[in-house]
């Protein structure tokens, strides 16, 4: 990069502060989908409650198989009598209030471990992601009146807890237009298809904003303003997690920034020539291309200069007016070399000879018939 | 103030990252599994790399106006990363004719280089959409055929 780029940090009311903040190193990350993907799944089964079915169940019966010769199934049948239950089969997964197949049981490999190098790539990953405008629209953030991607705001809008109430918090994210994201994700609650809405995953609905602080500058009230509000998130800068910053896997979640946060990146992750403060071992992933633009390298000189030209290119050439043969005589002849003798000798005129086929001679069908 | 446009984010790039899944895809098992976009910068609102406009850097909508009109959108290169002025609106009332509207569109579309590859779509969407605003001619009664045909001759005479 010959110049780093520069972000806008937006003050009160949405307008320029004035003050602008070089982009940190991190969103120049090579994006990974498949990193981000794999990582999100392994994430996401890290907060399960273990379930199974009781130890006990279909076994609660003293069946016993009644062996061979009684002209029925030797599956174990409960015993006794004086009851429809006796003499049916018991045990197996195909009976009726049987044993389920394979019983779940509360040891099942839940979490995942995942190493901490794909994580952090993972995440580098969703955060360069969250700085392209194209992939905020495709995970269906509504952008339009934002003023600049990444959107950073001012700490001093936040100071002095000015953001714990949702009203105000509210405010400050109308006023740098990223309100309609919010009141997108508070329209789209609708009640979930099917068996989640038993389980404790009653509706669903679309993720809004991630507000991004750091709460040594701008103190932790910023969350209990936010925490109301559908679909929106917040993050310390110092935690930041994949499942907030890629939902789903889904690349380019909408964060809002707090510039205190903004500016922290860089000693969280590093840059190119200093490594992370806070990350033992860490150097940020760097790309495998500098210019990712297809259409820049096929026609950069560079290649263009050491390209062989196209060989022998089209033979067939096409007439622009097509001409009728019928009429045209030169045209009839290149698609007909006969048709000048045809024409002199009147071929087309002559008539076929006269008479039936001669008959076939006597005896000769005899001759073939002969064995 | 540098605008920050990243070599290392291209269109190509994100067109990767997205085709197989984003907000404006549809996806219809009809038709042989068609691909479908309600992206307003797509001409064809098919899904495909030429016509996915929020993946381009230049690219061209056509929406309906009010009265008949058509309003074009384009995108503007230099704004990028700011979604807020990203793209340029002008509409052309309904009653301008129809071929002044065309070449309104198509200069838009290919004058200066900006997306000539666009202008045929470009045009025919703006006339696809003209079409949709006109008022539908009343359907003509029906004639009778058949036996009531011959019933209402033989009322008749």
């Amino acid at each position: 990069m010959a110049s780093r780029p520069t972000v806008t940090i937006i003050g009160k009311d949405g307008s320029p502060s004035g003050a602008t903040h070089t982009m940190p190193t991190v969103f120049a990350s090579p994006i990974r989908p498949d990193i981000v993907q794999q990582v999100h799944t392994g994430m996401a089964k890290n907060k399960r409650q273990p379930y199974a079915v009781s130890e006990k169940a279909g076994h609660q019966t003293s069946a016993e198989s009644w062996g061979t010769g009684r002209a029925v199934a030797r599956i174990p049948r409960v015993s006794g009598g004086g009851t429809h239950r006796a003499g049916q089969a018991a045990f197996g997964n195909m009976c009726r209030s049987g044993r389920m197949f394979a019983p779940t049981k509360i040891w099942r490999k839940w979490h995942i471990k995942i190493n901490q190098g794909q994580k952090r790539f993972a995440t580098a990953s969703a955060l360069a992601a969250s700085a392209v405008p194209p992939l905020l629209l495709a995970r269906g953030h509504q952008i339009s009146s934002v003023p600049e991607v990444p959107l950073v705001i001012d700490s001093a809008v936040f100071e002095g807890a000015a953001a714990a109430k949702t009203a105000s918090a509210f405010a400050i994210l109308t006023a740098v237009g990223a309100s309609t994201d919010v009141l997108k994700a508070k329209k789209s609650k609708k009640l979930r298809a099917g068996k989640g809405k038993l389980r404790g995953r009653r509706h669903r609905q679309r993720r809004g904003p991630l507000v991004i602080y750091d709460p040594e500058v701008d103190g932790k009230e910023l969350v209990k303003g936010f925490r109301n509000m559908p679909g929106v998130e917040t993050c310390s800068v110092f935690a930041l997690n994949l499942l907030q910053l890629a939902p789903g896997g889904h690349l380019g979640r909408f964060i809002v920034w707090t510039s205190a946060a903004f500016k922290a990146l860089d000693t969280i992750y590093g840059t190119t020539t200093k490594p992370s403060e806070l990350k033992k071992d860490f150097l940020l992933p760097s790309n495998l291309v500098s210019q990712a633009d297809l259409s820049r390298l096929i026609n950069s000189s560079e290649i263009q200069t050491v390209l062989r030209a196209p060989k022998g290119g089209r033979v067939t050439k096409r007439a622009s007016v097509q001409k009728n043969p019928l009429r045209n005589k030169q045209v009839m002849l290149r698609f007909n070399p006969y048709h000048s003798t045809f024409v002199k000798e009147n071929l087309g005129q002559q008539k076929k000879e006269a008479g039936k086929p001669l008959k076939t001679a006597k005896g000769f069908e005899g001759i073939l018939a002969e064995d | 103030m540098a605008v920050y446009a990243s070599p290392l984010v291209s269109s190509d790039l994100v067109w990767q990252i997205v085709r197989s899944n984003n907000s404006y895809l549809v996806k219809r098992k009809e038709a042989g599994g068609v691909q479908l976009s309600r992206d307003p910068l797509n001409l064809t609102n098919k899904h495909s790399r030429k016509y996915a406009g929020f993946v381009n850097d230049k690219a061209i909508g056509v929406v309906a106006a009010e009265k008949g009109g058509v309003k074009v959108i384009s995108k503007k290169e230099s704004a990028a990363q700011k979604p807020g002025k990203t793209t340029v609106e002008s509409s052309y009332h309904g009653g301008k004719s129809a071929r002044k509207t065309y070449k309104a569109v198509a200069n838009r579309a290919a004058k200066s280089g900006y997306r000539p590859d666009l202008r045929e779509a470009a045009v025919a969407r703006v006339s696809a959409i003209r079409k949709s605003q006109l008022e539908p001619k009343p359907t003509p009664e029906k004639k009778p055929r058949g036996k009531k045909a011959k019933k209402a001759t033989s009322e008749e005479a």
